[in-house]
């Protein structure tokens, strides 16, 4: 499900506006967001649009981002989608603060994870995201680290909904 | 009987604690803020000369007087920055007010602007992003991307008003050519405003973890360097750190001026000191951001 956040920031606060700044702004969107995640099973990935939107400020993204995953990010599965090299310094400075990580697709296609996390999990989803699901023990043959290691570094990423088991293991999360 | 507050003859972020001194006696008289002889003025002291109209009208029973630059093109100037627009309501003014429009130039990217609410930041942001981007990029040889973290900067700055001020305030942006201080061409952010400052702003939540140390400097260094926010929702307070964090990244300047107190993120062309103290106390808040162009590697 693709969440278009200019058509909800259009509709929540005004059909004038293309940028995200103010927190008013970001709760109005928010509230739109969460309107639409009604209508969401809890197993399918949200992927909110970043695609048109302009200017996105840190009071903004921490209501866009910062609260929407810490009131909703333990039930369900967030992507953002068409992120830009200056939404990414907003909302890493968010997701600093709060300690929370999302999976970004910026405007290349290029798939990561936003946000403060442990080298060997960055690195496990990074091949994943890459080459596709693995189990851990293919992804310790190709880190050349302990399965150990990485099987808790996936589960880590399963407990932050960044990554989903599959038939072959676990699969970074994409739309 | 009024006072005279003379203000100095270039108004800028260097002189701005000397015309805070005379503007800070208390003595109740109405003032006359004399910029006769007043030859250059930055935006920061444009929007801080307001901030003072306010705060004196606010205080006394009449508004203040104020007797216009006597050099024309400096007087013409203060009309195209959108000065005498808004000093009409704080100041009785005595002198010819140019009949210049404000208008930006390649040089005055933001007239002063008044903030009063989120509406006013949403225009601020999107007027500098299309007015900023050739000097950004192409003046200042910064990324493309930067002009996004600009406006991201210039938008905190602005809420910084809404939220935490008590009132309104004004922003300016201008682009100029630093020959004497720096030798390069800069683009500067000035935000001020006549409310309640750091201090008071954060004394509900912050105030009881300092004791006897409360003041605006360290209201000032909670804000700047803790996030702290009047607010106890964990997710306030991000604003200054931001514009902190984007302030480094293009080796500008931060400096943030609140009642006795100014601290500074400090590049290393400037000399300014992180943190001053026992300054002459001034109403409000005062921002400054300062972009300088980059020297190619």
């Amino acid at each position: 499900m693709r969440i278009d956040l200019k058509t909800i920031l259009q509709r929540t606060v005004s059909s004038l506006y293309g940028d995200l700044v103010t927190r008013p702004t970001g709760q109005a969107v928010r509230g739109g967001i969460e309107q639409v995640l009604e209508a969401l099973d809890g197993e399918q990935i949200a992927v909110i649009d970043f695609g048109t939107v302009g200017c996105l400020d840190i009071s903004c993204a921490d209501e866009v981002v910062g609260k929407l995953l810490l009131q909703h990010g333990q039930a369900r599965y967030f992507l953002l989608h068409g992120v830009a090299a200056s939404h990414c310094e907003a909302i890493e400075h968010v997701l600093e603060r709060h300690r929370l990580a999302v999976v970004a697709r910026d405007r290349e296609g290029r798939v990561r994870v936003l946000g403060p996390m442990d080298e060997t999990a960055r690195l496990a989803f990074t091949l994943l995201s890459d080459r596709g699901p693995a189990d851990a023990d293919e992804l310790a043959s190709r880190l050349s680290l302990p399965p150990e290691a990485v099987q808790q570094a996936l589960e880590a990423l399963r407990g932050q909904r960044l990554v989903q088991r599959s038939a072959d293991g676990y699969m970074a999360l994409s739309a | 009987m009024t006072r005279v507050v003379e203000v100095p003859a270039q108004l800028d972020d260097r002189s701005f604690d000397q015309f805070a001194r005379a503007f800070a006696d208390p003595s109740g008289r109405r003032l006359l803020f004399d910029a006769h002889a007043t030859q250059w003025a930055s935006p920061y002291g444009l929007v801080g000369l307001l901030a003072a109209g306010q705060a004196a009208t606010e205080r006394g029973p009449e508004r203040p007087l104020l007797t216009i630059p006597g050099d024309r093109d400096v007087a013409h100037y203060w009309g195209r920055a959108g000065f005498f627009e808004h000093a009409a309501e704080w100041f009785e003014i005595h002198g010819k007010v140019p009949r210049v429009k404000p208008a930006h130039s390649s040089d005055v990217l933001l007239e002063i602007t008044p903030v009063r609410g989120t509406d006013d930041v949403h225009s601020v942001v999107e007027a500098i992003q299309a007015r900023s981007a050739a000097i950004l990029s192409g003046e200042l040889g910064l990324e493309a991307t930067a002009t996004m973290g600009f406006a991201m900067a210039l938008s905190e700055a602005c809420q910084n008003i809404v939220e935490h001020a008590g009132t309104s305030g004004w922003v300016a942006v201008q682009a100029y050519h630093w020959r004497r201080r720096l030798g390069r061409r800069v683009v500067v952010i000035a935000v001020a405003d006549a409310g309640v400052g750091f201090r008071h702003s954060l004394e509900a939540t912050q105030a009881s973890r300092y004791g006897d140390r409360w003041s605006d400097a360290t209201a000032l260094e909670a804000a700047l360097f803790q996030g702290a926010s009047r607010f106890r929702d964990p997710g306030r307070g991000q604003g200054l750190g931001g514009i902190a964090r984007y302030v480094n990244r293009w080796s500008g300047k931060l400096s943030v001026r609140s009642g006795t107190a100014r601290i500074a993120i400090v590049p290393a062309w400037d000399d300014d000191n992180p943190l001053t103290d026992g300054l002459p106390a001034f109403p409000g808040s005062q921002v400054l951001m300062i972009i300088p162009a980059q020297q190619p590697e």
